[in-house]
């Protein structure tokens, strides 16, 4: 396909730095609003616990915003990890495989999550819109907000992995240009 | 046909290097599209999986291991195995096992036991001339005791995918289990030792032990209140979970004086990377699961298993060959939420009580941790003891089989892990 060495492959990473930047600081954004709401998690929680056992006077909204909190900060965490590829996989067979059907599987793998973030923001903004006007009991919000992370979740993911697939693209198209030139 | 594309598509993404979480959503989302179902569904299980209030324990229980990781406890537990066991033959790596018995106990997570541990305990070994694939062996497979011994947000994991199975029952199942583990672990590192002619440490004395102890408590009173919390039945696991973290923060912070604001940074946005992977896996494994049951497929499985043999004991032992086949090659959170629909009816079948069954599948999955090509513990282990993987491999089978006999004894003797559960009851 084309004449590369395997550590070619992460050469991509280089493509297109000012890009690659604002998405570094749209994921520390993400991890830092997801920290802070894990913090405000533990702190409701212990509130819950001191007000049940201490004042014997449940603060019952804990419960529901516990619920609404943990939705945001598996979302937005798990968009981040996508991008600083923390989440599990099973690398090991795409690795024992040709240089060629590497590059070929790791094409679809970027259109399959640029896929699935498409539908789950697409998803995620139907189930929102549906539950709007619907309230949270003891919160008082929209029941919708359980489904915005989903939303923004989908469109990094999506965000992402264009750009991983993009970058691959682009990278293989400069290394053939130039092995044409040589 | 669905069924073939569900898993034909899970596993075609898992190759093409797609993350477990997403290779499940990708195939139930192309599965409903196949079937004509409304794509709706599958997002509102999605969503639904992780709203379960018992789930949000597992945040608190990641945080208060992080903060263990960070705030100085797994030094304090590591000085009082070695005051307490450290004098026996191989000393130090009885002294890991006993630590991990302590640790895992607190964190309940096997990969923080084994980067917790293992960057204290494996240098120590390898500079009183340990072997370097004996230190990371002993590290790795002892750290299992972090999923068996209470509290385990894996065993959180299972009591929802069992459908409601009693965390409480769970927590108090796995301490026989673990500890029978950690013993047998001892003694395959004990035998191991003496093969290998490595000498003993002198024993510090009984006031070093003393104070040794006296100085862990307020660490290891995390375990006692989070475990605690759950068995009295005075809080909830998810405020007994939340409880603990805060304690947890209390004494790191206040007592060890070992927690800076830096470190606290550090243990948050380390629990938050851990929960979303955690629960992403949930997420989309609800899903999957959703159409497992619509195919049938633990009636299906159940009767290709009977039909090779309806005794109990072969059947057993056929669940536990497929567990330990499949987590050498997948997480075990995810393996949780998959594998328990589809074997604990089967289970159940054959008059096995869910808790056992609970306890088999930690223990089972946990030695995936530590096997290749897809062991977490394992790659922790040889990153912190700058070991190559085929190096540590070859020589970690007298702690497999250390595994596996504790298994097998868990498995027929159910007496092992009910006797504290049927107490309490």
């Amino acid at each position: 396909m084309v004449e590369a060495s395997k550590d070619s492959l992460t050469d991509s990473a280089g493509s297109w730095p000012a890009v690659r930047h604002i998405i570094e600081l749209v994921v520390s954004a993400c991890m830092l609003v997801a920290g802070t709401m894990l913090v405000v998690l533990i702190g409701t929680m212990g509130w819950l616990v001191f007000g049940r056992y201490a004042l014997n006077d449940t603060p019952t909204w804990v419960e529901q915003l516990s619920l609404v909190l943990v939705v945001w900060i598996t979302f937005l965490g798990g968009a981040a990890c996508v991008w600083r590829k923390s989440h599990l996989g099973v690398d090991f067979v795409r690795d024992a495989l040709s240089f060629t059907m590497q590059i070929v599987l790791r094409l679809i793998a970027s259109a399959l999550m640029a896929a699935f973030g498409v539908c789950m923001a697409w998803q995620g903004g139907l189930l929102a819109s549906g539950t709007w006007a619907r309230r949270i009991p003891m919160l008082e919000i929209s029941e919708g907000w359980r489904a915005v992370p989903m939303v923004i979740s989908g469109g990094l993911i999506a965000l992402f992995a264009i750009f991983e697939l993009a970058s691959l693209v682009n990278h293989l198209l400069a290394v053939r240009s130039r092995n044409i030139g040589d | 046909m669905g069924l073939i594309l569900l898993f034909g598509v899970f596993f075609f993404s898992l190759i093409a290097g797609v993350p477990v979480a997403f290779a499940l959503g990708i195939a139930t989302v192309l599965t409903f599209v196949y079937e004509g179902l409304p794509l709706f569904v599958a997002f509102q299980r999605i969503m639904s999986g992780i709203s379960v209030f018992s789930l949000l324990a597992i945040p608190f229980f990641i945080f208060a291991g992080e903060l263990m990781l960070q705030g100085g406890i797994a030094v304090r537990l590591v000085r009082l195995a070695s005051a307490a066991v450290g004098n026996i033959r191989g000393g130090l790596g009885v002294v890991n096992v006993a630590s991990s018995m302590l640790f895992g106990g607190i964190s309940g997570s096997a990969v923080a036991d084994t980067s917790a541990l293992g960057s204290i305990m494996i240098p120590v070994m390898k500079e009183k001339k340990y072997d370097a694939d004996y230190a990371v062996n002993v590290t790795v497979t002892s750290s299992i005791a972090g999923v068996v011994i209470p509290p385990s947000h894996n065993m959180i994991l299972y009591a929802v995918a069992a459908g409601g199975v009693s965390v409480s029952s769970l927590f108090i199942a796995g301490v026989v289990p673990g500890i029978l583990m950690c013993v047998c672990l001892a003694l395959a590192a004990y035998l191991v030792a003496v093969r290998r002619g490595y000498a003993s440490e002198a024993f510090p004395g009984w006031q070093v032990l003393a104070i040794s102890f006296v100085v862990a408590i307020p660490g290891l009173l995390t375990a006692v209140i989070i475990v605690g919390g759950v068995l009295s039945g005075v809080m909830t696991v998810t405020e007994s979970g939340a409880f603990g973290a805060i304690y947890a923060i209390v004494v790191t912070a206040l007592v060890y004086r070992e927690l800076t604001w830096e470190r606290f940074i550090t243990a948050v946005l380390a629990s938050v990377r851990t929960t979303s992977l955690v629960m992403m896996l949930v997420a989309t494994a609800t899903a999957f699961a959703y159409l497992l049951t619509l195919y049938r497929v633990p009636d299906t499985l159940a009767a290709s298993i009977t039909s090779i043999s309806d005794n109990p004991l072969i059947i057993l032992l056929l669940i536990n060959v497929v567990l330990l086949l499949l987590g050498m090659i997948m997480d075990m959170a995810a393996l949780i939420l998959i594998c328990t629909p589809i074997f604990l009816p089967l289970a159940r079948d054959i008059g096995m009580d869910p808790i056992q069954f609970g306890i088999i599948i930690m223990m089972n999955l946990g030695l995936g941790l530590c096997t290749p090509p897809v062991g977490a513990c394992l790659f922790v282990g040889c990153v912190v003891g700058g070991v190559r993987m085929d190096h540590v491999v070859r020589t970690i089978w007298p702690f497999y089989l250390a595994i596996i006999a504790s298994l097998l004894l868990v498995t027929y003797v159910p007496a092992i892990s009910m006797f504290l559960p049927n107490l309490m009851r």
